[in-house]
């Protein structure tokens, strides 16, 4: 036969010599950039996989620092016992109820905001796109203020915090119109958004006696003290299954990316895909707000370190959420045991990181000449 | 005669299949050519918010045509190249593939009929021509199947016929304009399907990767496709087209082969120009030459 000349003659040639062959094949193999087993073909990247392994065994890494490090942390010799229920009274409540509950809700939440942040970036082709740029955590703020400064005691914080975010959100979804295709207009009234909800911070916080207020602006910062398995069990859950729908979404995302008529006319619903990812990425930030505050630029900053360091191109769902895991709980780790000033919020450290990162991306982006 | 199909030719004249894929009852007949349009656009109404483009547009795409689209600016070509692409939704009336009505058929049963290149699709960041050239085979994948070999066959075709091979690990972003442009045709080739709609594919490109994309797109009519272009450059429009619509304000005002359609009162009447015709001394088609005005 001679070789193919048109795209349909090579195809409809290879899926008979396939069909002679006899096709799947059941051990595990990488092709063309693709991992196949048992007949699950997904798309394979060594880099991206080496990355995130690394990034996992840091975050293990983390996680064990996180219970042995300090004046209370367990030895790492007794870790195995204590973990396995045995070891001293003292021991059994530093691993159960005060470490092991804050670093899993570090690890879930920055989980849960990394891949926010790559859905948000993924949706507005901005770097800059992210939960916070939209006002989520400046409303969920907001709502939170409201409820234990404005109507003390009418909602648990969290709560208000959820609610205040939604509302956010709305008013932002509303005014961008479109079903969401002018992702320009969305971040421009998000922040018009953050703004009215941080006055509204401002104006609760002065009208309010200093202890309460104090509370409040710890909170603010973004704060993993004292979490329990309640928040661990909350953060893990919306991980799990938010997590699921963003790693299915993202496939149809990347093609979204390159604009909503390319898109459809490569058989992708573009609005559908867009507005479920955006309530999956809000879903995901609401729940790290819910369990530790507006922690400051995790989501901003996780999936550009993550585009970087893999080289991908694509929403990289789990690079990216193996990036806000291991920034988040190793931001803590820090706060928490540098010796300079005592244990610090986390969500200062990591405003400080994602300041400096923010700083040097723009300057390189205005270098390029692209900003 | 042109055979209308010479790939899956005699068996199935139907859009070609790379596999087992489902097809709309699209009649079968053996050997002729069928007699429905591979696209048909009925009553359209077309608008983007409050403001109406076109109106009661009636539009015939003939099976095995090189169709170019003429017409001034903001006439509506590119609109209605959207609908026929399913990229806009009329407000009335309805787009046949193939004799069936879109609102039938699934996201991906039609990407696996009719590929659509926009005006000015976007690169995604830091992506390779290979990645870029193999998303147009998402119609052709599921969640948990998304490779199969075919779909590297496809590719690796689709670069090949486009001279994109060796471009395959470069970034999109770091080529020339005519490169890129060759590579998101590769892109739509990839789609593997009978019918091509281009947006304006030669804008912002020099007259030699015009002439360039142009070949290439006559190319691919002569393997069989059935394409539809929007055209900017009526003298190379009537070059490579085998029919022509013309539109203004809205309204297609001729249709036909390039003779019929570019003679000086029509040019006259679809851009106020006036011009002299006559014949391109190398391709023998039609050739518009504005009368001096000074």
């Amino acid at each position: 036969m001679n070789r193919p000349t048109t795209v349909a003659e090579a195809v409809a040639e290879q899926a008979e010599s396939a069909g002679r062959r006899g096709a799947r094949r059941l051990l595990p193999v990488v092709d063309e950039g693709h991992l196949s087993v048992v007949g699950v073909v997904v798309p394979w990247n060594r880099r991206a996989t080496l990355v995130v392994t690394a990034a996992l065994v840091l975050v293990l890494t983390a996680l064990v620092l996180s219970l042995t490090l300090g004046r209370l942390g367990v030895a790492l010799a007794d870790l195995p016992a204590v973990l396995r229920g045995e070891g001293s009274k003292t021991e059994h409540f530093v691993v159960f109820t005060n470490r092991l509950p804050r670093a899993l809700v570090g690890v879930c939440a920055g989980a849960a905001l990394g891949i926010s942040g790559a859905i948000f970036q993924s949706v507005t082709r901005n770097p800059l796109g992210s939960p916070d740029i939209i006002g989520l955590n400046a409303g969920a703020a907001a709502g939170a203020a409201a409820v234990t400064l404005v109507w003390p005691g009418i909602l648990p914080a969290p709560v208000g915090a959820l609610l205040g975010g939604a509302v956010a959100v709305t008013l932002v979804l509303l005014g961008a119109g479109r079903g969401l295709q002018a992702p320009l207009r969305m971040v421009v009234i998000g922040i018009g958004v953050g703004a009215m909800s941080l006055a509204f911070v401002q104006f609760a916080i002065t009208r309010t006696r200093r202890e309460q207020a104090q509370e409040m602006a710890a909170w603010l910062n973004g704060s993993l003290n004292a979490r329990s398995w309640e928040h661990v069990t909350i953060i893990a859950v919306a991980l799990v299954v938010l997590g699921a729908a963003a790693l299915a979404l993202s496939r149809g995302l990347q093609q979204v990316e390159m604009g909503d008529d390319a898109a459809v006319a490569l058989g992708v619903p573009a609005r559908r895909v867009r507005l479920l990812a955006v309530s999956v990425g809000v879903g995901l930030a609401a729940a790290a707000v819910v369990v530790c505050g507006p922690v400051a630029f995790v989501a901003l900053v996780a999936p550009q370190v993550a585009r970087r360091v893999t080289g991908s191109a694509g929403p990289g769902m789990v690079a990216a959420g193996a990036a806000g895991a291991l920034l988040l709980v190793g931001a803590d780790l820090v706060a928490v045991h540098q010796p300079w000033f005592g244990s610090l919020p986390v969500g200062v450290l990591t405003a400080g990181i994602g300041g400096l990162y923010l700083a040097v991306l723009l300057t390189r982006e205005w270098r390029r000449g692209t900003l | 005669m042109e055979t209308w199909n010479p790939v899956t030719g005699t068996e199935n004249p139907g859009p070609r299949r790379a596999e087992g894929t489902t097809s709309p009852s699209e009649p079968v007949t053996s050997g002729e050519a069928p007699a429905v349009a591979p696209v048909r656009g009925t009553g359209l109404r077309l608008a983007y918010d409050q403001r109406v483009v076109v109106d009661g547009l009636d539009v015939e795409i003939p099976a095995g045509s090189f169709t170019v689209i003429v017409g001034p600016n903001g006439c509506g070509k590119s609109t209605l190249l959207r609908a026929l692409g399913r990229t806009l939704t009329p407000r009335a009336g309805h787009v046949d593939l193939y004799g069936e009505p879109l609102a039938s058929l699934g996201n991906k049963q039609i990407a696996r009929m009719l590929a659509l290149l926009p005006q000015t699709p976007v690169a995604p960041e830091a992506i390779t021509v290979r990645d870029l050239v193999g998303r147009g085979r998402y119609a052709y994948q599921t969640l948990l199947r998304q490779w199969s070999a075919s779909d590297g066959v496809a590719v690796r075709a689709a670069m090949e016929a486009t001279g994109t091979t060796d471009l395959a690990d470069r970034k999109v972003s770091e080529l020339s304009g005519g490169q890129r442009q060759r590579v998101w045709i590769a892109m739509v080739l990839a789609q593997d399907t009978d019918l091509l709609l281009l947006d304006e594919p030669t804008t912002f490109l020099d007259i030699t990767h015009q002439v360039d994309v142009l070949d290439l797109c006559a190319q691919m009519h002569r393997e069989g496709r059935t394409l539809v272009a929007v055209l900017h450059d009526l003298n190379l429009a009537a070059r490579y087209a085998t029919h022509m619509i013309a539109m203004r304000d809205g309204e297609v005002v001729a249709t036909g082969t390039p003779h019929e359609v570019v003679t000086a009162e029509g040019v006259e009447e679809i851009f106020g120009l006036r011009c002299r015709i006559i014949t391109d001394p190398e391709s023998e088609t039609p050739l518009v030459v504005p009368l001096v005005t000074r």
